[in-house]
């Protein structure tokens, strides 16, 4: 059991893994800092879900080093359990209140706070005394991202936490989270709703091909790349990616005139997608640029 | 690393129990039932043997391996392993809940369990018809070596439970029986090798063999004392490395289950 005191992020180097002889990701790199929301994008099957699930020790690594706040995430030690919530796509509830669940679960969590569960389930508007499956699926992910955010765990891993979720809710589910952000705290949210997170996750980390390819804050995209839309097809090798629009192309260029525009995380994953190099060029890898912290 | 707490440990106890306690209840009013039941209507038709007796080992040792197969089931369920695994509580906190509840709580809690449903069942018998069979006595020898044959052999099927998605008492069964036929067959196939010159077409004649021992005086001396070996080492083999050696496999296999 590697303990590796100092530590109070996410590193990870080399990582390898694979469900067959295929390696769904060789010599993965990654840096997480606390006081974060990152958002983990990546195609379907770029292996999202099973990133959060070695970093919170629920799958093992063939090879490389992976340490999460200063422990080895595959030997789950209790003391490093304390610090993870990990809210997965496929979840159980079960058959119990939302108050059991509270005095059954809440003691596992050194740190749990039983005024912020109350006010949570109250902006989430859950019934207290309902059985939670009674509920609704939607109802039960907003029970247990009540919950996970209660325990105040430095450590929240999210798959795809806005899936099921109705308009009211999510836009409760991005002010709740804004507001969970400590400096500690680093939240990991995995996401194909990207609508959804606009304005939440910053940095953004998108996972392409076993490998982590952009990993960069919004301040850093927002000063390298450059939007507009503009009514003519686009041509020239200074157009990164386009798209057509309603009224128009939404074109991404290199941003060289300083000025700043507002990209959304669709058009900057489909940018990052296409045009991986070209990216990789303009971009200054995020720990150099920020010193360490995103 | 801390890597065990009594603290975490009962609280790993009292989830299980919550998530347990309405099916243990509905289970023990089953079986209390069909105990009083099998008991009246017994002693109705004057039978008055040893009921208890034979009504308590196959709660001990059925129940109890079918419990034992079922304790490690949220491993194996897409969503509830999530839970499971991320609990705060190390391997062996997880390991050792499970290990105490079927183990000796099991052994203990249906011991106590029977005795009461056992008087009760007596108590009504003796008011109804003025007598009743004898009763159930959990401090007599036999019991208490039952329960401590229990605890060794559950051991098994907490492998099984580990290791095994589904039907894990069916299949823990199965290699169990398997692995008895393998037994088997090398038994023979050493005896063949060792006995072969005595072999009377496919079968084995021994008779000249142990005359011959027996003609001269060795029987006795060859066989007596590798006999007794035989018996001790099976007994220290059952007795002080079985279970270990299942508690360590599936406390293992815990400890390295991915999801």
């Amino acid at each position: 059991m590697a303990e590796i005191a100092t530590e109070t992020g996410i590193e990870i180097k080399n990582l390898s893994f694979g469900y067959t002889k295929e390696r769904l990701f060789s010599d993965l790199d990654l840096t997480l800092r606390g006081g974060n929301i990152y958002g983990l994008l990546g195609k379907n099957g770029a292996g999202k879900t099973s990133l959060l699930k070695l970093i919170c020790g629920l799958r093992f690594p063939d090879a490389g080093a992976c340490s999460v706040l200063g422990w080895e995430p595959q030997a789950r030690p209790a003391t490093l359990l304390e610090d993870i919530y990990f809210l997965p796509e496929e979840f159980h509830t079960p058959p119990i209140s939302a108050e059991l669940y509270r005095q059954i679960y809440a003691p596992f969590y050194p740190r749990f706070s039983e005024e912020g569960f109350r006010e949570y389930l109250q902006e989430f508007d859950l019934p207290p005394k309902k059985r939670l499956s009674e509920l609704s699926y939607g109802q039960k992910k907003k029970f247990l991202l009540a919950f996970g955010l209660s325990t105040r765990c430095r450590l929240v891993l999210l798959d795809e936490p806005t899936n099921g979720l109705d308009i009211p809710s999510k836009s409760q589910f991005r002010k709740l989270l804004a507001r969970a952000g400590e400096e500690d705290r680093i939240i990991l949210i995995s996401t194909h709703q990207v609508r959804d997170m606009e304005n939440l996750i910053d940095p953004i980390i998108i996972l392409d091909e076993g490998k982590i390819i952009f990993q960069q804050p919004m301040y850093e995209v927002t000063r390298c790349l450059h939007v507009e839309v503009q009514m003519e097809q686009p041509s020239g090798d200074g157009v990164l990616y386009s798209e057509k629009a309603l009224g128009g192309y939404v074109v991404v260029r290199k941003n060289e005139s300083g000025e700043e525009t507002q990209l959304d995380l669709e058009t900057l994953f489909n940018t990052v997608i296409t045009n991986r190099d070209r990216i990789g060029e303009l971009f200054v890898p995020e720990e150099t640029s920020t010193g360490g912290a995103a | 690393m801390n890597k065990f707490s009594i603290r975490r440990l009962g609280l790993l106890l009292r989830r299980d129990f919550s998530a347990g306690y309405k099916s243990v209840f509905i289970a023990m009013a089953a079986v209390g039932g069909f105990v009083i039941l099998v008991s009246v209507v017994s002693a109705f038709g004057r039978e008055l043997g040893p009921v208890h007796k034979q009504m308590y080992f196959p709660l001990l040792f059925i129940g109890g391996y079918i419990v034992t197969s079922l304790t490690f089931k949220e491993l194996h369920l897409n969503g509830q392993s999530v839970l499971y695994l991320t609990l705060p509580g190390s391997s062996l906190e997880k390991y050792l809940s499970k290990l105490v509840v079927t183990s000796a709580g099991y052994a203990f809690g249906s011991l106590f369990f029977y005795t009461a449903v056992s008087s009760a069942a007596e108590g009504i018998n003796r008011l109804i018809f003025g007598y009743g069979h004898p009763f159930f006595n959990p401090f007599e020898r036999f019991t208490l070596i039952a329960i401590a044959v229990y605890l060794v052999t559950q051991a098994v099927f907490l492998v099984g439970s580990v290791y095994f998605r589904k039907l894990a008492f069916i299949k823990t069964n199965l290699y169990l029986w398997l692995f008895g036929i393998v037994v088997v067959i090398l038994v023979a196939v050493t005896g063949w090798f060792i006995f072969r010159d005595y072999a009377v077409g496919s079968r084995i004649d021994l008779e000249p063999y142990f005359q011959r021992l027996g003609d001269s005086g060795q029987l006795q001396a060859i066989l007596g004392p590798m006999a007794e070996k035989f018996w001790q080492v099976g007994k220290g083999l059952f007795w002080g490395v079985m279970a270990p050696v299942c508690w360590v496999i599936s406390y293992l296999r815990l400890r390295e289950t991915e999801v």
